[in-house]
């Protein structure tokens, strides 16, 4: 009954992995990523799994994007300053 | 051992374990079947034991010490960023200037950092009857937290945020989370068992033994570790800066 | 396959395969403004989820979407503002589409619940949907500014 949302569900999980790794900026990837965990939450949701929605939802919808931006912010202040000391 | 052999014991150890995966796949229940042995068995126990959420039961009953072995990854990788990420000898803090943000942002902000530290601690509590638990709400709420950071500025987030004292309270939720496992071998049971409390009333908040306890153990533990984790992160993002070797 | 069924993988279809075009083509601001819209439609989408499967509990799902989505965003806005402040995106028919969206299915689904506490989760889910979306576009659109270090 519930099978043509599964495979919605599934082929927008695969779409959005494969762009996820065709994005090559870091800071973009880190959007898609976060699309990304949205849309793996539904997946979870339709295959009747709403806990671990609710982990990938917690985890993927603000804490990885700001630990990614973070660490991406922390390298290129590095970059900058060796390139200003050079 | 040349590059060759390793290859090779490489390529046989991996086509075992293909070959094995693959046996073991296909003696799975049917995709959407109504055959489920597992969940059948998980679903009885978790009822016996008046638990309304079945996995909550699998994860803080059934299954707890191995919840206990994933505590302690999160407790470990926590400490490997503690010591990682701590400012070295050659670095020194920098005071970060407070970003420019619009009032309505920064309102939005005031205004549901406290909403979503409600919905946190609502989803922990709610742990063993809907789904959630510990580690979500933890997370949760410790996301809550840094909408200081977000809608106001570092340091507004600094003062409600005593790294230490959530550090501490990492270890002491870890900590409860094994007391109450040896209560029960001091109860004359086994480690973990969950015999020590009243089942409770089915489908009310105090239900389930030692479930809700164990899950507030988890959640706490959850929350002081991603605080600290994303305090080491924010200081070496915003604060920490090399010094420049002259 | 019910109504409600059918609602939600129209609204998820459509609207996560457009939010993935728009956050993996374009400029940045684009793809942050994209970014912001999957909140938008997947907690609508499973808001009609819950209804469809005729179970309440999951209604937390949208609950902590709804909380932590715009989050999310403001993430966004906040670390990169730097590369926002350039060419702020504008994109507020899009904000505006889905705060509709996400107002109609609330209220769709709250005519259809019996009052009571499951109305109120609604209506606070859908407000912080909707405000949190609203505040989440203004926020990208020049809301967080002049950060150096901070």
């Amino acid at each position: 009954m519930a099978d043509p949302v599964v495979v919605v569900a599934l082929l927008l999980v695969a779409g959005s992995a494969t762009l996820a790794v065709a994005v090559r900026d870091p800071v973009r990837q880190a959007l898609v990523l976060s699309v990304l965990g949205v849309v793996l939450a539904v997946l979870f949701t339709v295959l009747q799994a709403p806990d671990v929605g609710l982990s990938q939802l917690a985890v993927g919808s603000a804490v990885t994007p700001l630990l990614l931006l973070l660490t991406v912010r922390k390298v290129r202040r590095r970059g900058q300053r060796k390139g200003r000391e050079r | 051992m040349n590059r060759r052999f390793r290859l090779w014991l490489v390529a046989v150890g991996s086509a075992g374990l293909a070959a094995l995966l693959v046996a073991a796949c296909l003696e799975l229940p049917d995709f959407g079947g109504a055959w489920h042995p597992y969940g059948d068995r998980a679903v009885r126990a978790s009822l016996d034991r008046h638990t309304a959420n079945t996995v909550a039961s699998v994860n803080f009953d059934q299954r707890a010490f191995d919840t206990l072995g994933e505590m302690t990854i999160l407790f470990a990788a926590v400490l490997g960023c503690v010591v990682l990420l701590r400012q070295t000898r050659d670095e020194h803090r920098a005071r970060p200037e407070p970003a420019d943000v619009e009032p309505p942002v920064r309102r939005y902000a005031l205004i549901v950092l406290p909403v979503a530290l409600l919905t946190g601690l609502y989803v922990i509590a709610h742990g063993q009857l809907s789904p959630g638990g510990g580690f979500q709400g933890g997370v949760v709420a410790a996301t809550a937290l840094h909408l200081l950071y977000l809608g106001a500025d570092y340091r507004a987030l600094e003062r409600i945020r005593p790294v230490g004292l959530y550090e501490v309270g990492d270890a002491a939720a870890a900590c409860a989370y094994l007391v109450l496992g040896l209560a029960g071998v001091l109860a004359g049971t086994a480690f973990l068992a969950n015999t020590l409390l009243p089942y409770g009333t089915f489908n009310t908040l105090s239900s389930g033994g030692t479930v809700p306890l164990l899950n507030a153990a988890i959640g706490m533990e959850v929350a002081c570790a991603v605080v600290v984790l994303l305090a080491r992160f924010l200081d070496q993002a915003v604060e920490i800066e090399e010094e420049s070797r002259a | 396959m019910n109504g409600w069924l059918l609602a939600a993988a129209v609204t998820l279809g459509g609207g996560l395969t457009a939010t993935l075009w728009g956050v993996t083509t374009g400029p940045l601001g684009r793809r942050v403004v994209a970014q912001n819209l999957a909140t938008a439609v997947a907690c609508p989408g499973l808001l009609l989820l819950s209804q469809a499967y005729e179970r309440p509990a999951y209604v937390d799902l949208a609950l902590v979407l709804a909380v932590l989505g715009p989050v999310g965003t403001l993430v966004f806005a906040r670390l990169l503002s730097d590369e926002l402040t350039g060419h702020p995106p504008r994109a507020w028919w899009p904000t505006w589409t889905a705060a509709a969206l996400g107002t109609a299915v609330v209220l769709a689904l709250c005519a259809v619940t019996a009052p009571g506490r499951a109305t109120v989760k609604l209506l606070v889910t859908g407000a912080l949907l909707v405000g949190g979306n609203v505040v989440a576009g203004r926020a990208l659109t020049g809301g967080i500014r002049g950060v150096r270090g901070g």
